[in-house]
């Protein structure tokens, strides 16, 4: 009994929770994805700028470890049982991503571009031990050129 | 080309589903399955207690003996009984199994038949006895469990999984134990078609044993004077089921022309037992 009142307490603080700093975390995202619209991130090897006028070229990266809450890990647990599209973890992985592309930018500062772009994702504490941590980075890395007027 | 910096109007890699109706989809289909295995396993439980071996049943009783074990034999008691139910069982009532007696302390006035031939007398129920022939009713009535193999049946869907464990993980595995020691031997239950074949059958075995049935109703009848009511298992004679019980028992012995006799005393090794402790 006692049991089940802390997996549906859990279940619902996951959920609450989650939801809110889900939320929270999309509202961000949104915000800032606006303000750096006009750095390109783009995954082309190279752009049509002749080399003299490349005054640096630099590598930036930027990387997100999001958590699954206890809500998303019970349904994806359950997803597990029957299958399909586990879409409880799909937010995270957008959110992940997407707020690692944004940390990249930020390190790419007054750049004019950032090339070659790639989006690695891993998962963290898979192997700690039984309780599953169930953490997971997204790593977002390119090359960010700054062009002369 | 020229690049035009604009934003992604829709989220395509997130599906909008709502996270609680996904829950209530997988979780209600979860439930709905583990309610279609329990039913399924209730369904089980006739299907499968006919075609119980004696052997499977035997192994599946190592999960309840190291439960009588535990219980302070009674060695006098239940060398008396044993002779008892040998007695019934030689001459009146063959059944395919061993009948091995235990006597358990307990305050409930009542007998328990387990698998394998396991039958427990409680105390309490012992100590309720005037006569031999009383005494012989109740256990002729178990007999009549083991007689149609109500005791598997009684032990419901727990057989099934009991069963399934055995023959997959052997006599003693956990989930067997685990079983064994969940179950409360007093809460074994019988429908009441299952307890009137009992009765039926218990009446038959003392007619053919005594050759009159005197004291087969007593036990029922006796018992409201002086009990208290929550403690009598399904022998509470004041509930209206067991009116019907005895009403029964009466019908059938008139019809059939079973004569009353003079009931045999008990020894005096049981009598202790009719002293409050």
């Amino acid at each position: 009994m006692i049991d089940l009142i802390v997996f549906l307490s859990l279940l619902a603080l996951g959920y609450g929770v989650g939801t809110w700093a889900e939320k929270r975390h999309y509202h961000s995202i949104a915000e800032r994805e606006k303000t750096t619209i006009n750095l390109p991130a783009v995954t082309l090897k190279s752009v049509d700028i002749p080399e003299h006028k490349i005054r640096s070229a630099q590598l930036v990266h930027g990387s997100a470890v999001i958590s699954v809450d206890y809500f998303k890990r019970i349904l994806a647990s359950l997803r597990n049982i029957f299958g399909g599209n586990v879409k409880s973890y799909e937010s995270l992985l957008d959110r992940a991503r997407r707020e690692a592309l944004l940390r990249m930018k930020e390190m790419a500062g007054d750049a004019t571009v950032i090339v070659n772009v790639r989006i690695e994702t891993a998962a963290i504490g898979k192997q700690s031990g039984r309780k599953n941590v169930g953490c997971l980075e997204a790593m977002a890395y390119g090359t960010a050129l700054t062009v002369e007027e | 080309m020229k690049f035009t910096p604009r934003q992604p109007g829709i989220n395509v890699n997130v599906t909008p589903t709502h996270p609680l109706k996904e829950l209530a989809i997988l979780a209600g289909g979860l439930l709905t399955i583990v309610v279609g295995v329990y039913l399924a396993l209730g369904l089980a439980v006739d299907l499968m207690v006919p075609r119980l071996s004696m052997e499977l049943e035997k192994k599946l009783a190592g999960a309840f003996i190291g439960k009588i074990v535990e219980t302070e034999p009674v060695a006098g008691t239940t060398r008396y009984l044993q002779a008892l139910v040998d007695r019934l069982q030689d001459r009146c009532a063959p059944l395919p199994y061993t009948i091995t007696v235990h006597v358990k302390a307990s305050d409930a006035v009542n007998a328990a038949a387990l698998p394998g031939g396991h039958m427990v007398v409680f105390t309490g129920l012992l100590a309720e006895m005037a006569s031999e022939n009383e005494l012989a009713f109740v256990l002729a009535h178990e007999l009549g469990h083991y007689a149609h193999r109500d005791h598997l049946r009684g032990l419901g869907r727990a057989l099934v999984l009991m069963t399934a464990s055995t023959v997959l993980l052997g006599a003693d595995n956990s989930i067997n134990n685990m079983i064994g020691q969940g179950m409360v031997l007093t809460e074994l239950s019988f429908s009441r078609k299952q307890e009137t074949q009992a009765d039926e059958f218990a009446l038959e075995t003392l007619f053919c044993h005594y050759g009159h049935v005197a004291d087969a109703t007593s036990f029922f009848s006796k018992i409201p004077k002086d009990g208290d009511p929550g403690r009598f298992g399904h022998y509470f004679a004041s509930h209206p089921e067991n009116r019907r019980r005895i009403g029964h028992l009466e019908d059938l012995a008139r019809e059939r022309g079973y004569p009353t006799g003079t009931p045999l005393p008990l020894p005096a090794e049981l009598v202790f037992t009719n002293q409050p402790s």
